[in-house]
């Protein structure tokens, strides 16, 4: 399984690369929305994408926008990690596609509680 | 229009101390503690919130504590340069902004965080509605919001 981490902090990349390495992803890595969309067009579709809302160039609402309105990426599970936390930002990215969202600062079980709900933790570690 | 509201002490701490825990480990808790030293050498960021509320909401440490927080937060096994501490500092401020704009009223906007190296020198026309100094590992965090004076 294949995780995209999509966040313009390297410490807060670095920290979600622990965290889905430890469950057993490989990871790729973008600093924006652009840059993540460049390793989709590029053929690197992920299975899981972390998504941070605030980013220069392109945020992550965009991004989700961008890779729901294309029908061959439709398979790509988007979790935004964000620390926003209003009800209607959260509202809004869930109803652009985003299946699941967690508000900075969470703890790594928070990350594995989700993935958990989303079926993508290997068996093992989902029982 | 703006609201007149300002966040408590008691959230703001709560906030940072959640932050603290959840990315630089239990094993260092944040205390209340001394302001930063007038010679300290510091780093600073600021986030701000735009919007039915407006304010700023900063962070200050010391060079050698922004440095052992990027180490922290980097995993401890990888050089830390000047763009690293800049990056981890704005990270953790943009935390603490994100979620005191969320008890405020809304909607409003955060900016992206603004590092930089020195002390922020804040405008007449703001005031300083809560300042907390805390103690992270033998070294002053100092965490503050300001508001416009005319909301």
């Amino acid at each position: 399984m294949l995780a995209l981490i999509i966040d313009d902090s390297r410490a807060m990349r670095k920290i979600l690369a622990r965290i889905v390495s430890d469950l057993g992803f490989d990871h790729i890595e973008a600093e924006n929305g652009r840059e993540a969309l460049d390793h989709l067009e590029a053929g690197r579709v992920p299975d899981l994408c972390l998504i941070d809302w605030n980013m220069p160039v392109m945020d992550g609402y965009t991004f989700v926008t961008r890779v729901r309105a294309n029908n061959e990426w439709r398979n790509v599970t988007l979790m935004m990690v964000t620390t926003e936390s209003e009800h209607n930002q959260i509202v809004k990215a869930l109803a652009a596609g985003a299946h699941e969202y967690v508000i900075k600062p969470f703890t790594p079980d928070a990350i594995v509680d989700k993935l958990s709900m989303l079926g993508l933790l290997p068996q093992e570690m989902s029982a | 229009m703006n609201v007149m509201i300002e966040p408590s002490l008691h959230d703001v701490v709560s906030l940072t101390q959640e932050v603290w825990t959840s990315f630089l480990g239990y094993d260092e808790p944040l205390f209340e503690g001394e302001p930063l030293p007038d010679d300290a050498t510091v780093v600073s960021a600021t986030v701000t919130v735009s919007g039915a509320w407006a304010g700023v909401v900063s962070l200050q440490v010391s060079e050698a504590m922004a440095h052992r927080i990027t180490a922290a937060m980097l995993g401890g096994s990888e050089k830390v340069d000047e763009s690293d501490v800049s990056d981890a500092v704005g990270e953790l401020v943009n935390m603490v902004g994100g979620n005191v704009k969320s008890l405020m009223p809304g909607p409003s906007t955060l900016s992206l965080p603004v590092v930089a190296h020195g002390r922020v020198f804040w405008p007449h026309e703001s005031a300083e509605v809560v300042r907390a100094d805390l103690t992270w590992a033998g070294e002053p965090v100092c965490i503050a919001v300001h508001v416009p004076l005319e909301q």
